[in-house]
């Protein structure tokens, strides 16, 4: 015979308000099976949870409901009461009679009766529940960081610090990412390089840390602590073992100076054998296989150049790599995978999202995005740090600045804020100004967020002692025009503090672009099963209390891969992933909940519609074998460390084989009987 | 063409390269035909071929008494050798370790109520263009009047303008509430003998949800209710799956025309996503994948 005990609880007045909780409690006690029904101001509070304690153990309870807030409030903390209390901690359900119930009905009768209606169902359900114990899993002690900016590497040496080996793969042939192209950083304006380089390095030679560079996350297979990931290594073309960095090749390329370099946003040229920047770690090349003569030749049965073979002394070249695959077993993943600007163009990949065709980017030479300036005004940038228009290589007395280049624009289709514009925007009005003493900034922007520390007061230099002028107010229109013989772009702006139009004529102008998850990291997401927004940044668990967690187990996420942020935003959160992982990694089992699916192996028809619904990969098909080891039947099976108990696979399986341990279909139809009793 | 059918099958297993072979034989009262199992070559002139051929015999395919006997041969009509194809797509079978045979189809005649054959051409007859076999090991006999069959139909299957395609329209045509009460009257009849299941051959299920009791999902009397629960539910779980053999229909001792059920979302599975259950090996079930290209938003 059941005996439950069922504990309704005030809140203070966030539920008495609307709910008769004496009234509850009363009705409560009627019903088949409750032991004791009662109420108490705060049950959450270390009395209220005595009370549930001494009942407990004076009535031997079966079974314990509390009727309060959301189980994500306090589940856990009841649990606890309970296991302290000596009955399991499954045994208790939570009825939500604060966010599903008083806080939502006005009217108290009506709110009185659901109450009464949602504890019903509670009981109901807890009369069926069975005592659970947590699933141990063992775990690998390794992680893998997937990118190698900031982000990665300060999750990379925080892991590495804690005494754990770590993988770092990077998908470029050098660590960095976007902060190693940067000028100077705000609020103090450190140059970026001088601030990176040294971790970058680090990286490099920390003994627990072994990068892949040029390579990229593949498949994911396993599941928390039990990762296998396996890497393609891209072919490099140069083994960067042998290779001494020494620069011979490079400097012999025929085609040097004459590529696009990606990493100056292609206003710099590189040679087809090629590091990206002189800073670069590996300090290694890499071969651009589309634009060596080599590689071209080959596929015609020739053999072209080859003048960087020649030079090298160590015989690292080899024109024949290949694409190569490792396979890798790492206990936890951290996703630092970045950002892009969004394209400014006017034609989008993106159909959702529409770009600017009005502002010339793309079309007009001297129209840059922002990435693009912080290249032109970095020491190690293609013009040594002078600030230079791409057109014709004249250094620019008037700049305009244009902010919310995509961002907060719902008719471009970006609703969000990008963050950091504000922040940069300023920053390049003053080492403009710093490099250009009688040049002039102009910024047009909507709001200047500039919320941080020492942040507002950095605007406020750009303005007051530097010397920019900010126009309230967006630009519909840039124009090219030839003034005085000079190519100049004439910006079409409106100053609504003025209450007026406002027009400039240019020498360059810098589109503070929103920001965009980096391409790609959709399927990097599918292969993680990690969710994702409706522009790609991943999904963190909880916005507030898990922010660097995701619905994955095991899979961690920092920087702006997860949402636009600033370095020193970027750098607490990689840390904080990197701590969480540490966690994790520190336990020599994993403990993981219960609640998960279960096949009915004798009656599962092995059809596979639950193996195909699985968001997780967590089901597969198995045999079953008798003592001698012949085939008796197929059947479908759970995989306890991968199943994270959505109950997908139970919704599809047409025989009903499957069910959810703590949310069995006994427990829910009995849950709905109750409620139409 | 019986005669060459009977030819195959004998070389078959006499050269042991199959158990059994499973085909249509004079098995019921009346030498009504059903299914003949078939291990010893002596026995192969039982077999027959002929019109009255109606039953699906891949419904045999996955019983474990069957599976028991050994490596089987199975004689199909082309449109039957669909559900095959389901089986081996949803690894109910081992396509491998079966030999399918079929033989071209004029199609097969209706019978009346007490079973005796009649002139006319079962309704999914009239519409088929799948007279000749497809997805099939061995193919006995000529395909010309097959084939011919095949183009005349070509047009009609297309503006779904004959058999029980037109009946759907007929019935699709009234307000839904004149539908409900068709079925109302319809389901009025279903007695829950589970004959639909018993000889569909794609519910496999090793224990039907039906018969499940804990909890129970549906009312288990032929109450109007639960006929309800019991008729949409198999039809649901059908979805992107039947391939319109009309065994249900034919088995239903009540005459519940569950075709229809079945063709509505056959239909939809080929309007809403051009997917025809059935013709592809190695295809992936309709219900249980997706692709980010769907035209529905929601999925991205």
């Amino acid at each position: 015979m059941a005996k439950i005990g069922v504990f309704t609880c005030w809140c203070g007045e966030n539920i008495a308000r609307n709910v008769d909780v004496e009234k509850v409690s009363e009705a409560i006690k009627n019903l088949p099976g409750v032991a004791c029904s009662m109420n108490y101001k705060y049950m959450c509070s270390e009395p209220g949870q005595s009370l549930i304690a001494s009942q407990i153990k004076e009535l031997g309870l079966t079974g314990v409901v509390v009727a309060s807030c959301s189980p994500h409030m306090h589940l856990k903390t009841f649990r606890k009461t309970c296991e302290t209390a000596g009955i399991n901690p499954y045994l208790i359900e939570m009825a939500n009679i604060r966010e599903q119930c008083s806080w939502v009905h006005p009217d108290k009768e009506i709110a009185t009766a659901k109450a009464i209606e949602l504890i019903h169902m509670a009981v109901e359900k807890v009369r069926r529940n069975h005592a659970l114990a947590p699933i141990k899993v063992p775990v690998t002690k390794r992680a893998l960081v997937i990118g190698a900016g900031v982000a990665g590497i300060q999750a990379a040496l925080d892991i590495a610090a804690g005494g754990v080996e770590v993988i770092v793969v990077e998908k470029e042939p050098s660590v960095g990412g976007k902060m190693a192209g940067l000028s100077e950083t705000f609020p103090t304006l450190d140059c970026s390089q001088c601030i990176l380089t040294p971790r970058m390095v680090e990286v490099g030679q920390h003994p627990n840390i072994k990068l892949m560079t040029y390579s990229e996350v593949e498949k994911v297979d396993g599941f928390v602590g039990n990762f296998k990931v396996t890497i393609r290594k891209k072919a490099r073309y140069v083994d960067i073992n042998k290779c001494t960095g020494c620069g011979s090749c490079w400097n012999a390329c025929p085609l040097k100076g004459k590529i696009p370099n990606a990493f100056d946003y292609n206003l710099g040229n590189r040679g087809a054998i090629y590091i990206p920047f002189p800073q670069a770690v590996p300090a290694r090349p890499t071969i651009d296989a589309e634009n060596c003569m080599r590689i071209k030749s080959m596929a015609k049965g020739k053999e072209l150049c080859g003048i960087c073979s020649k030079k090298c002394q160590t015989e690292a070249i080899n024109f024949h790599d290949k694409d190569e695959f490792v396979e890798v077993e790492v206990g936890a993943i951290v996703a630092a995978t970045g950002y892009q600007l969004y394209s400014i163009k006017k034609e989008q990949e993106n159909p959702n999202i529409k770009g600017y065709g009005e502002y010339g980017y793309g079309k007009y030479k001297d129209v840059v995005d922002s990435l693009q300036f912080e290249r032109l005004i970095s020491a190690s940038g293609p013009t040594g740090g002078e600030p230079q228009r791409p057109s014709d290589h004249e250094v620019p007395k008037t700049v305009v600045f244009i902010q919310c280049v995509g961002s907060r624009d719902n008719a471009k289709g970006i609703s969000y804020c990008s963050k950091i514009c504000c922040m940069y925007t300023a920053k390049h009005t003053m080492l403009f100004k710093h490099k250009v003493h009688d040049g002039q900034a102009h910024v047009f922007y909507m709001d200047i967020r500039s919320g941080g520390k020492m942040y507002d007061e950095f605007v406020r230099r750009a303005i007051e002692q530097d010397g920019a002028q900010y126009h309230r107010g967006r630009v519909s229109k840039i124009e090219e025009i030839v003034v005085d013989g000079k190519k100049k772009l004439r910006c079409y702006g409106a100053d609504t503090l003025a209450g007026q139009p406002c027009v400039v004529d240019a020498d360059m102008v810098v589109l503070a672009g929103a920001i965009m998850p980096s391409s790609g990291v959709t399927s990097l997401a599918q292969k993680l099963s990690v969710g994702y927004n409706e522009y790609g940044f991943l999904s963190e668990s909880h916005p507030k209390l898990r922010p660097v967690e995701t619905n994955a187990a095991g899979v961690f996420v920092c920087g702006a891969c997860q949402g636009p942020k600033d370095i020193p935003e970027t750098v607490a959160q990689a840390s904080a992933a990197a701590g969480k992982a540490l966690i994790m990694l520190s336990q020599p089992m994993l403990t993981r909940e219960p609640e998960i699916a279960k096949v009915d192996e004798n009656l599962c028809a092995a059809c596979g519609a639950c193996v195909k619904a699985c968001p997780y990969q967590a089901i597969s098909k198995e045999q079953v074998l008798d003592r001698r080891g012949n085939l008796i039947k197929m059947t479908s099976r759970v995989n306890q460390g991968l199943c994270m108990g959505c109950g997908t696979c139970v919704a599809v399986c047409p025989s009903k084989s499957i069910d959810l341990i703590g949310f069995t279909d006994d427990q829910v139809y009995a849950q709905i009987e109750a409620l139409c009793e | 063409m019986e005669n060459e059918l009977r030819n195959a099958i004998r070389e078959l297993l006499t050269q042991k390269q199959v158990d059994v072979v499973i085909g249509y034989g004079k098995v019921g009262v009346d030498g009504a035909i059903g299914a003949l199992f078939i291990t010893d070559p002596s026995e192969v002139d039982a077999m027959v071929w002929n019109d009255e051929c109606r039953q699906n015999l891949a419904v045999h395919l996955t019983r474990p008494e069957v599976k028991a006997l050994g490596k089987a041969a199975i004689v199909v009509k082309p449109c039957d050798a669909r559900a095959i194809v389901v089986l081996a797509n949803e690894a109910q079978i081992d396509r491998d370790n079966l030999v399918v045979i079929s033989a071209p189809c004029t199609g097969v005649k209706k019978a009346d109520a007490s079973g005796h054959k009649t002139d006319e051409l079962e309704k999914k007859c009239l519409s088929c263009v799948e007279h000749v076999p497809q997805n099939v090991d061995v193919v006995v006999g000529a395909t010309d009047a097959a084939q011919a069959l095949d183009a005349q139909n070509q047009e009609v299957a297309q503006n779904r303008s004959a058999g029980h395609q037109t009946r759907l329209a007929e019935l699709r045509a009234k307000s839904p509430e004149e539908r409900f009460d068709f079925w109302k009257k319809e389901f009025d009849r279903c007695i829950r003998c589970y004959a639909c299941r018993q000889n569909c051959p794609l519910c496999y299920c090793r224990r039907c949800v039906a018969d499940k009791n804990r909890p129970v999902r549906i009312d288990s009397s032929a109450s109007l209710k639960g006929n309800f629960a019991w008729n949409i539910l198999r039809a649901f779980h059908l979805a992107g799956r039947c391939i319109g053999c009309g065994a249900c229909a034919n088995a239903c001792p009540a005459g519940i025309e569950l075709d229809l059920l079945n063709l509505t979302l056959a239909n939809a599975a080929q309007d809403q996503f051009g997917y025809v259950s059935g013709k592809t090996l190695g295809e992936a079930p309709l219900i249980g994948t997706y692709d980010t290209t769907d035209k529905e938003e929601f999925i991205r």
